[in-house]
Order: C-alpha cells, then structure tokens, then sequence
C-alpha cells in the first residue's frame, strides 16, 4: 500500500506539470519571446533602405539612442510625443470619472437592489459586452452625424446642430466611457455581489443612513472590485487608438496608441512605433503589477 | 454613535407617526439608483438598436430614415450576401473564432488544472506570468506579435495562422481564470477518492475533473468566442491581406471609407449570431447546472 | 543578384556623429546606405544612369524626367514565359487603394477566369510598402506610382512584365509606353494619371480664393477640412501654398519642417483630419473641403445623395505651373501566385472598353489614347463644372510631380509627418 501510494504521487507529481507545459510554452512563444522582438526593434541600431530597423538579437548590439530619443521627447513639454501622452492621461482619466459615476450605481443596482428583475438588469448590462465593439462604435457614428438623431434630438430644445464627429475630444472621452463600461461594470458587479447582505441589514438595523452605510460598509467591502474595475479598464483605455479614429480621425484627438499604430503599421520607423510600446508597457506595467498582487493575494485567501 | 443619536432625538420631541424623510430612509426603494440603471441600458443599447434598424434603410443614408427594405442583406448591389468581402469577413470571423475556441479552451484547461494543482515556486510563477496577458493592452499584445511575426517567426505567415496563434494568445488566460476558479472551488479531495479507488492519473481526471469543470468550461469556451470575435487589434496587426480580413477590421476600414447600411447588415448579422450561439450556451448550462444556485448568467459574469 | 533587406551587407551602422539631438530626432534615424551598397550595385547589372538626391545617396537609381531610368531585369528575377495558361481557382490578391477599380471590372475578370478578387486596401505608399513586404505574403497585383518604383525593383518586389501578354500596351499614350521612371515599361504599365487639388461643396463654400488651398486654412469650414492621408502629397501642398519651396522633393530639413510647421496650424485652426476619401466624403457632406487627387470629384458625382446633382460640387486646381500631377502604375509583386493572369488584367485595363468602364466608375483617367478628354466630355463623364478635372498633355509638361527620393529623405518627410500626426 505504501509503495502504491508514494508511486502514485509521484505519477501525479510529474501529470500537473506535464499538464501546464504545453500553456507555458505557448505563453513564452508568443508572449515572452514577442515582448523580446519589442526590446530588440527599438533598441536597433541598424536600418535598412526602408528605414526599417534591422532588429538587434544580440543584447550586446542594442542601442538606445532611438529609445532615449522617445523618453525625451515623450516627457519634455517640447517633445513630439508629449501631446498624444498628454491626451491620453486626459481622456482615459476622464473616461474612467464617468465609468465610476454611472458604473457604481448600475452595478450596485444589479447586484444588490434590481430583485426580481435581477436577472433581466443582468442580461441587460450585460449584453453590450456581447455586441462587437467596433459596431457599437459605429452605431454612434450613425447617431452623431449632423443630421443624426442626437442632433435631431438636441434640436427640440432649441439647441443648434453641433458637429460631434469633426475632432471633438469631448466626443472621443463620452465614445471611450460608452465602450468601456460594460467591462467596468462586470467585475464591479461581480464584487458587490459578494458582500454578505447581512452586513448591510445589520447597518441599516442600527439605524445607519443609506449614504453612511454605503460609505462605512459598501464602498470598502467593494474596493478590491472596483481597483479591478478601474485597472481593467484603464489598461485597454490607455492602448486604444481605434476608438479616436472612427468618432474623430483629426490628429487633434490622437492618442499614443495612435502613434504606435502610425509608426507599426503606416511607417516604416518601426524602431520608434516598437520604443513607444516599451514606453507605454513601462508606464503600465505599475498597474499590471499593482493588480496581479492584488489579486495573488486575493486567490491566496481563496484557497486557505 | 451621532447617528444613533439623531432618530432617538426626532423620536422624543416629535413623537411617532413622523415620517422620516426619503433620502434618511434606509428602506425605501431604490428609485433614483433603478432610474440610472435603466437610463444606462436604455443608452447602452439604443443606439445598437437603431443601428440595426438603419440596416434596413430604403436608402444609402445612416443617419435619415427613407424607409424599410431589405436591399442591404440580400439581393442588391452592394448588399451583404452580394458583396464577396463582406461575405467573407463573416466566414473569417466565424472560422477564426470557432478555431480560437478548439484551441484555447484544452490548452487553458490544461493549464489551469496545471498551475492550480501543481504546487511548487515554478509553478507560482508560472501563474504569475500567464495573468499577465489578461492586462497586458492589446495594442501591445499585437504590435508584439506583428513584430515578432514579421522578425523572428517568419515561417508563420500573416495571415489566419498568425491571427489564431494571436487570438489563443490572449484568450488562454480567461480560461485560465474562469477554470482555476472552479478548480480551487471544488477542491482536490474527488479526484483523491477516484484515485483511491483505484483511477489512474489520467482516468481520474476524464471521469471525475472534467465533468465537474464542464459548466466553466463552457463559460470560458462561450467568452473565447466573444472575445475572438470582438477583438479588432490583434487583427488589425496580423491580417496579412483582404482573403483574411475579419468583419471588425472590414467595419472599421469601410467606416472611414464610404459606409452604407450595408455595414449596419453586416454588424447585426454577426450580433445575432453572437447572441444565438450565446442563449445556446446559457441553454447548455442551465441543463448541467445541477445542485448549485448560481444562474448560467452569473457563471459567465463572474468571470472576472 | 537578389535583395536582402537582412543581408549583412547593407548593414550599415548608424553614423554615431556630432548630430545634435535635434537632428537625431527630426532627421529620423537612418544611415547612408549609398556607399557600401555601389559595388551590389553594379553587380545586379547595368541600372541605368541614376539620379542623385541632394542629400543623402540611395543605392537604387533615382529617376528624373530628364534623367530616365532604365529598371534592368534581372537574372535571377526573370519575366514569365510566353504562352502560359491561365491560373484558374483561388483567390486573385490585389493590394490597392480602395475603391480605386471598378467592382463590375473585378467581377467580370473573377467569372471569366473563376478567381474570387480580393483587394486588400491601403491609405498611401508607406502602408503599401509595409504590406508588400511582410514576410509569406502573396499579392497579384499592386498600384505604385514612380515615387516607390526604383526601390521596390531594387529589392526585387516587383518582377518584369511580359509584354507578350500585354498587347493592349499600343493603347496608352506614347509616353507612357516608354516612360522616364521605366524606360521600356519593364516592370510597370500605367493604370492613371491625375493631379492634386481641392475639392469644395460649391454649395457651402461662397468664393473661392485665388490660391485655393487657402480654403484649407478657413475657420469658416472647421471640422470640416481634410488633407490627403499622404506625406508626400500633405506636406508638398504646404511647401508649395506658402512658397517655402518650389521643389516639392526637398532634402532640405528646415523647409520641411516649416511646411509641417504650417500644417501643424491646421489642427488647432480647423481641426483637420487625414484621409484619401474625398470621393464620397465631400458629396455625402462629411466634409467642405478636402485636398484631392482630380479623380475624385468625377468619381464623387456618384456618391451624391439622392436628389443633389453635381453642381454641388467644385474643383479647384493650381495653375499649370504649380500643378502637381502624377501617375499611378500597374505592377505585378514578385510575391503573385497567379502572374499570367495578373498579366491579363493588367491587359484587360488597358483595354479601350474597359479602361472606360474602370473609369466611369472610380473617376480616374486612364492614359489611353482614345479616351481623350472630349470624348470623356461628350460621353457625358465629366460634367461640365468640373471639367477642370480633366488632366491634360499640357499639366505633365509644365506641372511638378514626386519623384523618388533616398532614404535619407524618405526619413526626414516620416518623421516631420508623424509629428503633424501626433498633434503637437
């Protein structure tokens, strides 16, 4: 029985690994070994008649003058690059404050409150996250035209037609909050939705307001989901270049994904476009990092 | 403990039938927090809504109404089924997502059942970087890949190869996620009884594993779907040429070209076959659910 | 003698010289292939007499009007043989501007031949570049104009066209059966010609001023202005609107960054946006005005809406002198999986009943011989206010046009154009 028992663990012992290597090795293929093509186009020294860079394998022949080029010019008020890192910070921040704003109440709403047509509120919310994005992209850009319906409807009140889609940041910040929402809205709801109900009776028992329960109870209980929220979120925010283009396409509204977009795809200065991506994975990485701690820890709790 | 105190004080000085006012009343309904909510859906989904509905204008406007026709779907110059690129956008998407799905769901399983049951330092850092593509932007996880392809991998042509490498890339982690949640829900102990009672490594995780996992399974297979049919970028990055072309990048380069209603046909097209293959798999797991109280909706909402 | 962009070779270091950042930066990070690259050069054949930038050499010959290029076929990069059937099946791949051939044209090819056509777009020569040169790609049949050729030849993108497949070649104008960026039309046959003006709502638009890319810098029509999605286009316009430079190819940094500098103003003042959809943007509305290729007010008389007539439209074109005007080819990618029939087409669009058909549809002249502009004008094509769109011998003779340029260049004119892309 012994030898049987200890042949059998270590049977096991080899199964899981062997069961999470094919993943693993997926993962350092096409995500590691990508993330290294990044590193060795940006930090190419050599460029061919196209003005293509000649990536650099060899670490020893990396150089950094495009790269420090960027950073420069990113983080100098003079630089190129400033404005669209500007932009980005601006519009995603405010995209985010309306996240929050109208997110919050509609996932506390259907977590918590909808009660028999919880699971209509559910679908309902949900089902934007099921409906392609650059269609619903699109379904605005039919709203917004100047002969539009919310120009049609703003003009029952009296209010001149306004051209929404002629490069208007306040277009491009509303179009990123619409798209990005339902993938706020989830994991928030997902958290508040965890709460012990309880905890809130007994807060509302004692008397307590629903403002005060919701700011004593509530919005701590719920702080991990809405961090989720928020880095879920920002992230993708932080990358888009394609939301901009359809509700605006003036530069005037570019992003920095736009830039990267311009330089990858449009440009043959790849060794910029691919600078710019370890800029924009660099300033991220703070939040990736913040959220996979936060949430290691959080399965750590889990499986105690 | 002022809180407390307040009511008490209301209740000597003006004794009983006062009523407290709405917003101090923990218990009344949640009007305002409802009206939001359903102001959000309303804005979430209309313009979705009337997008589909411009699909069937009598007309080549987006934005004014000329009547109803089916001329955009079928039959017309121009229309979807006439036009071969649309047409084909469809099958690619489709083909690509469904391909997506075979992979990523085995390979994801696999990794989780991996990662969550195999512990070791490796194995925790394993799970580390495999919930790194989960928040890594798309702009990154594609220009990475584009540069990668182009450079280093270039027996793999752009293409439908380099886009379902891509697409697996960044879906194995949802079900990583969805999976190793149930996994560590369900705990080791039946696989322990199965192999107890004699099972082989293997046996007990076809017989006893799987069948409990099925209903994430299906949550993340349904999720990978969605998601490789929704996902522009990385399309975007590794298409290669019109033969592979996905509905997401045909609207978004039809929309900053000439679009037609043809392009709403097309959106609903793909939004009411998202939606079929959606309720069916609700349909599969309210079927399997058995013995837990958790909604087919909320499994796949709680992805997260 | 085969191109390799990864042939060490043409590996060239960057020079690591006392540029100051400044240059580093606007300058764009590049080398000077030209030196090393002579000897490859020289081995790949007789190229012709080449044509040396100002600035900066390239190791592939830069054509002129007066210094005609000669594109040497190669060895090891042969034409087709004769008499080859047809490809049938599968898919024909053309890499092209959007709506730049007619569907009807591509329809009947693809019945004819029993070949899905595919057209996987682009927006301007830098994103055509990119996709001819990934890796593993295939395409049958591609656009470029002289600005690109010489490099693409160079690094053999491109292979030689037999004539022999190509009869309908008598049809098109003398000149461009001998052309000065292809002399004996060895790897290209021309598809277009047009010029680079400003296309206008003539009902919104109430005077046109005298030079009228003005209407470009007008807050009158804010968010409503739109440049040319093109560097070279974009840029050449500014050097030429404000009188920087009469060389619309210039090597020379500070002129190029003034023209950029004065597009700059463009975004703050109308909130300009790129794009090459004049065509249908300008009828359907979205814009007032949009710096245009001469095709796209003709082709834009289609895309009114319902109850307008083309009087809505207008073209305004720079004098003879200060006209740019250009050419657009037809070539056949060394990538193309079905070359005898990418011959056929090439043949069938110099074909005097297609070429008209083609041209009834995207607007754009073909230079064949028999389509000349008053038949088009009787033929009831071009209507009679924008009959200015009509590009004639006389343009090519007195106007300017983009030539190819070193990489050097190429570099500096990037860079610029990713700063005015950037909005700052």
């Amino acid at each position: 029985m012994p030898d049987h028992k200890s042949g059998r663990d270590r049977a096991t012992r080899r199964l899981w690994p062997a069961l999470a290597l094919p993943g693993t090795l997926w993962l350092i293929a096409l995500f590691i070994v990508p993330f290294y093509a990044v590193m060795a186009v940006a930090f190419s020294g050599q460029i061919n008649i196209f003005n293509e860079p000649i990536p650099a394998w060899n670490p020893l022949d990396w150089e950094f003058t495009t790269f420090n080029g960027v950073i420069v010019d990113s983080f100098t008020p003079s630089g190129v690059y400033h404005e669209v890192w500007v932009r980005t910070a601006i519009y995603s921040f405010w995209a985010l404050v309306i996240c929050m704003v109208i997110g919050y109440p509609v996932a506390y709403y259907a977590a918590r409150l909808a009660g028999k047509r919880r699971g209509l509120v559910l679908a309902l919310i949900l089902a934007p996250w099921w409906i392609n994005y650059i269609t619903r992209m699109l379904a605005w850009v039919n709203l917004l035209q100047d002969d539009g319906y919310v120009n049609k409807f703003l003009g029952l009140f009296g209010i001149p037609p306004y051209s929404w889609l002629s490069g208007s940041s306040i277009t491009v910040v509303w179009a990123l909050a619409y798209g990005y929402l339902p993938f706020f809205i989830i994991p928030l709801f997902a958290s508040l939705d965890r709460i012990d109900q309880r905890l809130l009776e007994a807060s509302r028992d004692l008397g307590v307001g629903s403002v005060r329960t919701f700011l004593h109870v509530t919005l701590p209980l719920s702080r991990m989901g809405l961090i989720t929220a928020l880095v879920i979120t920002a992230l993708p925010m932080a990358g888009d270049y394609y939301t901009n283009t359809i509700v605006s396409g003036s530069p005037h509204t570019n992003m920095v994904g736009n830039q990267i977009e311009l330089f990858l795809l449009e440009g043959p200065q790849k060794n910029i476009g691919a600078a710019l991506v370890l800029l924009l994975s660099l300033v991220l990485l703070f939040f990736m990092l913040y959220y996979l701690i936060l949430t290691q820890r959080a399965s750590k709790e889990l499986t105690r | 403990m002022t809180v407390l105190e307040r009511p008490a004080v209301a209740e000597v000085s003006k004794p009983v039938r006062r009523r407290v006012p709405p917003w101090r009343n923990p218990w009344r309904r949640p009007y305002i927090l409802g009206a939001i909510t359903w102001l959000y859906i309303a804005w979430s989904l209309l313009p979705v809504l009337i997008a589909i509905q411009f699909s069937f204008n009598d007309g080549r406007s987006r934005s004014v109404w000329q009547g109803f026709s089916t001329q955009w779907y079928c039959c017309n110059e121009g229309s979807v089924f006439e036009d071969p690129s649309m047409f084909l956008a469809l099958k690619n998407s489709l083909i690509l997502g469904i391909a997506t799905v075979l992979v990523a769901t085995p390979l994801g399983v696999m990794l989780a059942m991996g990662l969550t049951r195999w512990r070791s330092r490796t194995s925790a850092a394993a799970n580390g970087i495999s919930l790194v593509p989960l928040v890594t932007p798309e702009l990154v996880v594609g220009s990475a890949l584009y540069l990668v392809m182009i450079n280093l991998y270039q027996f793999v042509p752009l293409g439908r190869p380099a886009m379902l490498l891509g697409h697996v890339t960044f879906t194995v982690s949802y079900v990583l996620v969805i999976v190793r949640s149930r996994l560590l829900s369900i705990g080791g102990e039946y696989e322990e009884a199965a192999r107890d009672l004699g099972a082989s490594p293997m046996q007990a995780i076809r017989t006893v594993l799987v069948p409990l996992l099925m209903p994430a399974i299906f949550a993340s297979a349904m999720i990978v779907f969605a998601t490789s049919l929704d996902d522009f970028v990385v399309s975007q990055f590794l298409f290669g040429n019109a033969s592979n072309a996905t509905v997401p990048i045909l609207l978004y380069n039809a929309v900053r070209a000439s679009p037609t209603p043809a392009l709403n046909a097309l959106a609903t097209i793909l939004l009411v076959g998202t939606f079929l293959a959606l309720i069916l798999t609700v349909l599969v797991l309210k079927a399997r659910r058995r013995g837990t109280d958790e909604s087919a909706l909320e499994t796949l909402a709680d992805w997260g | 003698m085969s191109f390799d962009p990864n042939d060490p070779a043409l590996r060239r270091r960057r020079p690591r010289p006392q540029l100051a950042r400044r240059d580093v930066l606007r300058g764009g990070v590049w080398i000077t292939v030209g030196l090393g690259a002579a000897p490859l050069l020289a081995a790949c054949g007789d190229n012709g007499s080449s044509g040396q930038a100002a600035n900066g050499s390239a190791p592939y010959p830069l054509a002129r009007p007066d210094k005609p290029v000669t594109l040497a076929i190669k060895d090891s990069n042969p034409p087709i043989d004769d008499g080859l059937d047809p490809e049938t099946g599968g898919t024909f791949q053309i890499l092209n501007y959007s709506q730049y051939m007619a569907p009807g044209v591509m329809k009947a090819f693809g019945q004819k031949h029993n070949v899905s056509v595919e057209v996987t777009p682009y927006n301007n020569y830098d994103e055509m570049l990119a996709k001819i040169r990934q890796p593993g790609q295939s395409f049958d049949l591609v656009f470029p104009g002289p600005s690109v050729l010489s490099k693409m030849v160079y690094a053999d993108l491109l292979q030689p066209i037999n004539h022999a497949y190509v009869p309908h070649l008598k049809n098109v104008w003398p000149e461009y059966q001998d052309p000065w960026y292809d002399r004996g039309a060895h790897y290209t046959v021309p598809y277009t010609i047009y010029g680079t003006g400003v296309m206008y709502r003539a009902d919104r638009v109430t005077s046109v001023p005298e030079v009228g890319y003005d209407l470009l810098w007008d807050k009158a029509y804010s968010g409503k202005v739109y440049l040319l999605d093109d560097r070279q286009e974009a840029i050449g316009m500014s050097l030429l609107r404000n009188k920087i430079t009469g060389d619309i190819n210039t090597s020379n940094a500070d002129d190029v960054q003034k023209a950029t500098d004065s597009l700059i103003e463009l975004i703050g003042l109308v909130n300009v946006k790129t794009d090459v959809n004049a065509y249908s943007e300008v009828p359907e509305g979205t814009a007032t005005i949009h710096q245009c290729w001469s095709g796209d007010p003709i082709a834009g008389q289609y895309y009114l809406p319902k109850g307008q007539t083309p009087e809505v439209l207008g073209y305004w074109r720079p004098a003879a002198a200060d006209y740019v005007v250009g050419s657009d080819n037809i070539a056949i990618p060394k990538s193309a999986s079905k070359p005898v029939l990418a011959h056929m087409m090439i043949n069938d669009l110099l074909d005097n009943k297609i070429g008209l058909e083609n041209f009834g549809w995207n607007g754009y002249q073909p230079p064949l011989t028999k389509l000349s502009t008053k038949f088009l004008t009787d033929e009831g094509y071009i209507p009679k206010n924008l009959s200015n769109s009509v590009v004639e011998r006389s343009d090519f003779a007195q106007g300017r046009t983009f030539y190819e340029v070193s990489p050097s260049t190429e570099a500096l004119w990037q860079t610029d154009w990713a700063r005015f892309k950037a909005g700052a």
